[in-house]
């Protein structure tokens, strides 16, 4: 597993292709082996085995960005049905203004 | 009568002592080159595991982060290995912003549990996200935290909430407080505080004059706050509303 996953929501996919990150976001739909949640816009995932999305519920992933910027999971936990996303919207706001205490910045 | 109401117009910053509370009275603490640089400045401060990592090391084994000494951290993390020794519990966390190992010592002392595991406690177990208060040492050049507590997170926001304060907090130190301008030479909380709505004009007058003053424990006579707010004697005393 890689040692540092910056947080994003859908409009930093682009910059962060074929990174591994983590994501926060509301799962909107199952369809089998992949599944559609919303973090600051829809994206598309490809589940894992292990992986136990419940619709409607809050779920952080860790995974790599695909070249569609669609995302392999690589892990993922269930944080339920009561998370604030306007905060977790703040978060990735911040890890990505405030980059040096978040992940260090390739350039 | 007379008694509690002079009692009160100078007790800034001695009420410790008056009172027989046992705390510190105010200004020492504020004061910003503080020269006890010991125990007198213990600090508790989120972070993320990044900052832990990133840390600077001082000659005498202190840790500083944005040019401030550090002490007690707390931080969050999702626990992704625990390894169990006969002295210890080894918990790797990830936080996203890095990895890094928190060790936990066994309490052999402890009333409850004969192997160690306090059945009243709640379990930490792979993958959970847990907080952590503790401190950063280094150990054979092997940076790693010695945990006081460890507790798993019970509502998720709590992270979220952690990695905002954290940057908060980090910025207070590089950028300086939020309203740095207004900020100038204050020294005590109380000036933060809005007046409530009604607040009398005399009322907000004297506020004025004691927030712009330069003052010792004594406080200001009233005669003095009279004459720098430009205002009768009478304005100034008795103000109950």
């Amino acid at each position: 597993m890689q040692e540092v996953t910056p947080r994003v929501t859908a409009p930093y996919l682009e910059t962060f292709a074929h990174k591994t990150v983590r994501i926060l976001g509301k799962v909107i739909q199952l369809r089998g082996e992949q599944a559609t949640i919303d973090a600051g816009g829809q994206i598309n995932i490809h589940l894992n085995r292990d992986a136990h999305l419940t619709p409607n519920h809050a779920v952080e992933i860790i995974g790599k960005v695909q070249s569609d910027l669609s995302v392999r999971v690589l892990t993922s936990t269930d944080f339920g049905a009561n998370i604030d996303f306007a905060a977790a919207e703040a978060v990735v706001d911040a890890t990505h203004r405030y980059h040096e205490i978040f992940y260090p910045k390739e350039d | 009568m007379d008694y509690s109401n002079q009692y009160t117009m100078t007790s800034y910053g001695a009420q410790g002592g008056a009172g027989g509370g046992g705390f510190i009275p105010g200004g020492s603490q504020n004061s910003p080159s503080g020269a006890t640089r010991e125990y007198g400045n213990e600090t508790l401060r989120p972070v993320t595991i990044k900052q832990v990592l990133d840390a600077e090391q001082k000659p005498d084994s202190e840790f500083s982060l944005d040019g401030s000494r550090i002490t007690q951290i707390t931080l969050i993390g999702q626990v992704r290995n625990i390894s169990t020794q006969t002295t210890n519990v080894t918990y790797k966390l990830d936080d996203g912003t890095g990895t890094l190992e928190v060790k936990q010592w066994i309490d052999s002392d402890a009333p409850t549990g004969l192997d160690g595991a306090d059945s009243s406690k709640p379990k930490i177990v792979d993958n959970a996200y847990v907080r952590v208060w503790g401190k950063i040492k280094d150990f054979n050049n092997r940076r790693h935290v010695g945990a006081h507590v460890i507790r798993p997170i019970a509502d998720y926001n709590e992270i979220s909430y952690h990695l905002l304060e954290a940057t908060v907090v980090h910025l207070y130190f590089t950028r300086g407080p939020p309203d740095a301008a207004a900020g100038k030479g204050g020294q005590g909380l109380w000036r933060m505080a809005p007046l409530p709505n009604g607040t009398s004009a005399a009322a907000r007058k004297v506020y004025e004059v004691l927030k712009n003053s330069p003052q010792s424990n004594e406080g200001l006579h009233m005669q003095d706050i009279a004459g720098r707010g430009r205002m009768d004697m009478a304005e100034t005393s008795v103000n109950r509303y």
